[in-house]
């Protein structure tokens, strides 16, 4: 089966094709674009946003992964939005001449792109939710998430205030989710207009921040067919809610227990996706958040088929790795196949639900995103 | 105005890009008038030239925040860079 990946680095994107799974030809395009995340519409069109510390925020297109054409419009915040001082601090070491100073509110990164009942989203840094209903032409903000009455309270992670993680139900185009490092997960109900925190039962990422908004995120996972079945990677352990995030259980059988810089106990990781078919779900666990890399060097990734407990999976994987797996770098075809990719330039990939993995490129710059954007 | 190589794939490959205007300022409102998906690169969202970038002009480096003041003429030429910080 012919498969796609789109893989985003600093320095542009890998496309990579197989038209069997087995053997893969590799173009390199967007060159000189940082390329953080990638989607693909239901008219097969791709998407991949770029982000520029020097030229800012873009969004290019390609009908057939060759052809590239950057779209006249972007996710952009008004003059009159205020900026957080805490994500203006993380990230104002590329801003050496003080954009950021006067305190207004930008985008500086898509973190995600997502597509659903034909709309395009994006999740961006600042954290903030942007919709497009003419396929990328025009973007709206979605001010009931954008202008949260519990915004004051959100606390930038490690990596700033960004929205990185869009889920959406395939049965209920009024009810979506998004996850925002360090503030958690929200859901709206009525399609964008008012949205709730969705976090009881979650840890927050250190034991002062807030109880409701004080989450780190890192990443989320589900059936959109099935979408009150939602797993969910935080900088606090893995869990699971059975009814649509109003309630978390952790769940980490399995999974290998580090300790973080507080001294807490948990599995941490960064991506995480789902094979719909089967109901397996993925994850990558990093030595703590002190450490960052596999546990002894060995990279692993971990499988869950009942979404409960946890088996690695390394079998054509390194034992000597130091590289981690950002929470955008790692991918599923919907037909077994999984994907990631490390900050040391290797694409991995597994055609039997990660029973066995393969190297599919090497050599590229840190890899920030995969997609598969063909099957 | 010259593109750098990266804002090259924006414009299909164009290197030189003819302008009006009588100022580097007025020319990037040019430019971004007539090329939306050029002026993205160009403005910020406080519709200020992005600081990171500067322009070469007459033999001199212009800082974006200058970039209204600085005249040009007809046939002047000049090169769109990014600030450079060593390394």
């Amino acid at each position: 089966m012919p498969v796609s990946l789109v893989v985003g680095t600093p320095k542009g994107a890998a496309v990579l094709n197989s038209k069997d799974g087995r053997s893969w030809d590799e173009d390199f395009v967007l060159r000189g674009w940082p390329c953080t995340a990638s989607a693909r519409d239901d008219q097969g069109r791709v998407y991949v946003a770029v982000n520029s510390p020097n030229y800012g925020v873009a969004i290019f297109v390609s009908d057939d992964l060759a052809e590239w054409k950057q779209l006249a419009s972007a996710p952009r915040y008004r003059p009159e939005d205020r900026g957080n001082a805490e994500h203006h601090r993380i990230v104002s070491q590329m801003d050496f001449t003080g954009m950021l100073k006067g305190g207004g509110r930008f985008v500086d990164q898509i973190w995600t792109l997502h597509f659903a009942h034909g709309a395009l989203y994006a999740g961006v840094s600042e954290a903030g939710l942007f919709v497009s209903r003419d396929r990328g032409e025009s973007w709206q903000p979605i001010d009931g998430f954008n202008n949260h009455p519990t915004r004051d309270s959100w606390t930038p992670g490690f990596g700033g205030l960004g929205a990185h993680t869009i889920l959406s139900d395939a049965k209920n185009p009024n009810r979506m989710w998004v996850g925002v490092s360090a503030a958690g997960l929200f859901r709206s109900d009525d399609g964008g207009k008012t949205w709730n925190p969705k976090n009881k039962g979650v840890n927050p990422a250190v034991d002062s921040a807030p109880a409701s908004t004080g989450q780190c995120i890192h990443h989320a996972a589900h059936d959109p067919a099935d979408a009150n079945i939602i797993f969910r990677q935080e900088h606090r352990g893995v869990h699971r809610s059975d009814d649509g995030g109003d309630t978390w259980q952790v769940i980490e059988d399995g999974l290998p227990v580090a300790e973080l810089s507080d001294g807490h106990r948990c599995s941490f990781g960064f991506p995480m996706v789902m094979d719909r078919r089967s109901k397996s779900v993925f994850v990558v666990p990093l030595d703590g958040d002190n450490f960052r890399f596999p546990r002894g060097g060995q990279l692993a990734v971990y499988r869950s088929d009942d979404g409960r407990h946890w088996r690695a999976r390394t079998k054509g994987l390194p034992e000597n790795c130091y590289a981690g797996v950002l929470r955008g770098a790692m991918a599923a075809d919907q037909n077994g196949g999984i994907y990631f990719g490390t900050t040391s330039g290797s694409i991995y990939g597994s055609h039997d639900l990660g029973e066995s993995w393969r190297e599919l490129a090497s050599g590229l710059p840190r890899v920030m995103s995969v997609e598969v954007c063909a099957a | 105005m010259q593109l750098p190589p990266v804002l090259r794939s924006v414009m299909g490959g164009e290197r030189w890009l003819e302008a009006q205007g009588n100022s580097i300022a007025a020319v990037l409102a040019d430019l971004a008038r007539r090329h939306p998906a050029l002026g993205l690169h160009f403005f910020d969202e406080q519709g200020a030239i992005r600081r990171n970038i500067v322009f070469l002009h007459d033999g001199e480096m212009v800082r974006a925040k200058d970039a209204g003041a600085r005249r040009i003429g007809p046939d002047d030429e000049i090169v769109l860079t990014n600030a450079l910080a060593g390394g």
